[in-house]
């Protein structure tokens, strides 16, 4: 596919250059690559040189049937006119462990805990992960994966397994009166 | 130094303030797209439960009520919970027979300090209510033409 | 001898920006160090997202961000949108466009009563909300409600314009600019206000763009981004505007620009008002199974830059509605600003504790997009 990208182009790696492609439409248009979990700071490092410097966000999807996670990395560069870069890595489900990036982009160290106490992924060399949006306020498995049912953990933990139904009254607000009319 | 801001606090100090005296002495601000409380249709209704799948606070919820209604052979119709309502329409566009509609009687009304006044039966919902109201939003009054979506791969 | 102390600056304060607290380690009146505790506005809205169709999404995507719910909705059905592979009408870009800058100037009106509110200038917190009310007796006339609208939809808006629809909107603008132009002679060129903010929190450019700032913060260093010119969505592409920036980055400038964007609003409501189609379709009706597909939505909001990322895929799910979308994520603006800029800024510079009312208000953050 086509890649408008020269500077990029240059400095990534070799076995990635064929692999760059443009996709998207409208207000998503990027360049797009995806590459091995371990050459992934390697990667970012090449693409900060190449002027992408601000970390907009991880975002961590869960495909159970295929029993991996995928992390997808989006940056952003304001010299090129806000262009977007989106690199994409699958790790396996089972034991996700991947290396850090926060010290390469500053806003990943924040990004990188979301993914822990949400998804569950181990980030190695990075110091202070622990529940920080979560804190104090859920004990379960990290809430996020598809196979946690929030939904039934919430009803049985609170309503003891059954819904509850507001029971009929028949009493109207007109024949009871609001209390703008009871003056 | 603080001569203008001297001058600009004396000249809104004598203009009257802005509050609105709802509902002592004004009428309460109600346009003509102000969506609040609905009215149905009970003779219009079918019973496909298209509304309650629709709506994304889980607020409606049907009622079986016996009566000779000859469209509606499942003989079940929706109720509201009023505490859970977000008022945003999403019921009036999915009925198919645009059995639902919303009106302006709004809120500001509605206050009350008795909470069980809040769950409307389907039979509460299709008396129109007592004051005065302007209906606001009916699906009959417009339907948008299809998409050009894209050809399929 | 260790002469620190530790302060939990809570969510019940008055000069804290809204729902979240902060650790501040003070020595005597100085700030050394300060700590970001999120959580308390937590909802769950992207678990909570994947268990209903698309449409009953856009009512819940509206209710991240309190203050500017708009622009949320605008990325929202931009992403959307992608996904189908269609573009909305003529009509309907113009109208979002007219409809996202009254939003950008409610926004920037609350955003005074946050900011002059704890420093004690409360005069000036009367003046924007008579201004504000006026703007929200105008989303009621057009949409229905006053703040949470559900009026850009995925194929256009929702309903089509009254007939009376120019003057009316001209009419509000009238009533809103002396209010306006009062509020920047009388509080920002008051003496004593710009004796506490200037030359306080200085940012260089290449340090915002480091850390991840964006929106009017960026522009306060002097740099000149803004999603709408550079990337240019909707019918941004065809109105002419100016872009208002800084030139030293303290606090002082970043809060000039938002008095100045307010301005520019006006004037892109009223080009939009004149280039505007009066006849053609104002919506197209979308079916209500979304194909397989990725959208990014990217959005120039009040504060800073919003991205919606929605993922569709119908593999075998484990228990879940087959209308739902698969994955919906949210990056606001704010989580840059509240962690990174202002440890940044604790860390290089003397804050004493008088001035983080000014300083955290400067960067006008919105505690909701942090959590979700």
């Amino acid at each position: 596919m086509k890649c408008f990208d020269a500077e990029l182009l240059d400095k990534l790696p070799e076995k990635y250059r064929d692999k760059l492609c443009f996709v998207g439409s409208d207000t998503g248009k990027r360049h797009e690559v995806t590459v091995d979990p371990e050459d992934i700071r390697e990667v970012l490092k090449t693409v900060l040189e190449a002027g992408y410097q601000q970390l907009v966000g991880i975002t961590v999807i869960d495909y159970p049937d295929q029993g991996v996670f995928e992390l997808v990395y989006m940056l952003t560069s304001i010299d090129k006119k806000g262009a977007l870069v989106t690199i994409r890595t699958r790790i396996l489900r089972d034991n996700p462990v991947i290396e850090t990036v926060s010290d390469i982009y500053p806003l990943a160290y924040y990004q990188e805990i979301e993914a822990y106490e949400f998804f569950g992924i181990m980030f190695r060399g990075h110091n202070g992960l622990r529940q920080w949006i979560l804190e104090d306020n859920w004990a379960g498995p990290p809430p996020l994966r598809k196979d946690v049912d929030t939904r039934k953990i919430v009803l049985e933990l609170y309503y003891g397994g059954k819904r509850y139904e507001r029971p009929v009254q028949n009493r109207s607000l007109e024949e009871h009166g609001s209390w703008g009319e009871k003056q | 130094m603080v001569l203008k801001q001297l001058g600009l606090a004396l000249k809104y100090l004598f203009r009257r303030p802005y509050t609105r005296m709802f509902p002592i002495k004004e009428e309460e601000y109600v346009t003509g797209r102000t969506r609040a409380r609905h009215i149905l249709y009970m003779d219009r209704c079918t019973g496909c439960t298209a509304c309650q799948m629709a709506c994304p606070a889980d607020a409606i919820k049907m009622y079986y009520i016996e009566g000779d209604y000859p469209k509606n052979r499942r003989k079940i119709f929706p109720g509201i919970d009023y505490s859970r309502c977000t008022y945003c329409g999403l019921c009036v566009e999915a009925c198919p027979v645009s059995a639902l509609v919303m009106t302006s009687y709004t809120m500001q009304h509605l206050i009350t300090d008795d909470k069980k006044t809040t769950l409307y039966t389907p039979e509460m919902l299709a008396k129109p209510p007592r004051g005065k109201h302007l209906v606001t939003l009916e699906k009959k009054t417009w339907t948008p033409p299809p998409a050009p979506l894209p050809k399929k791969r | 001898m260790n002469k620190t102390v530790t302060v939990f600056l809570g969510p019940q304060h008055p000069g804290a920006p809204g729902n979240v607290s902060f650790k501040v380690v003070l020595d005597g009146e100085q700030v050394i160090d300060i700590d970001l505790i999120p959580g308390f506005l937590h909802r769950g809205f992207e678990k909570m997202m994947e268990y209903r169709r698309w449409d009953m999404d856009l009512v819940m995507s509206a209710r991240i961000c309190v203050e500017d719910p708009d622009h949320v909705e605008l990325t929202y059905t931009h992403a959307v949108e992608q996904i189908f592979g269609i573009e909305p009408p003529e009509k309907a870009k113009y109208i979002r466009v007219i409809v996202a800058e009254f939003s950008r100037i409610a926004s920037h009106l609350l955003w005074l009563m946050h900011f002059a509110g704890p420093i004690a200038a409360r005069y000036a917190v009367g003046w924007a909300i008579a201004a504000r009310e006026e703007v929200l007796k105008w989303f009621d006339y057009i949409t229905g409600h006053r703040i949470y609208h559900h009026y850009i939809f995925p194929g256009g808006v929702r309903w089509n314009i009254p007939s009376d629809f120019k003057e009316k909107t001209l009419k509000v603008l009238k009533t809103i600019e002396p209010l306006v132009k009062d509020i920047e002679v009388g509080f920002f060129k008051h003496p004593v206000f710009q004796k506490r903010a200037m030359g306080l929190g200085r940012l260089k450019p290449t340090e915002a763009i480091r850390l991840g700032a964006t929106g009017p913060t960026l522009r306060g260093s002097g740099i000149c981004h803004d999603l709408r010119k550079t990337l240019g969505y909707d019918a941004y592409t065809e109105l002419e505007f100016k872009i208002p920036r800084g030139e030293y980055g303290d606090a002082y400038d970043r809060a000039m620009i938002r008095i100045n964007e307010i301005y520019e609003s006006m004037n892109i409501i009223r080009q939009a008002l004149e280039k505007m189609p009066m006849d053609g379709p104002y919506r197209w009706r979308l079916p209500m199974v979304m194909p397989e597909g990725e959208g990014i939505g990217r959005v120039e909001s009040a504060r800073g830059e919003f991205v919606a990322h929605i993922i569709n895929y119908r593999g075998n799910q484990i228990g879940r509605r087959s209308l739902a979308p698969y994955r919906i994520k949210f990056r606001g603006p704010t989580m840059p600003l509240l962690t990174t800029i202002l440890k940044y800024i604790v860390k290089n510079e003397d804050i004493t504790i008088a001035d983080l009312p000014v300083l955290i208000g400067s960067f006008d953050p919105c505690p909701p997009d942090i959590d979700r």
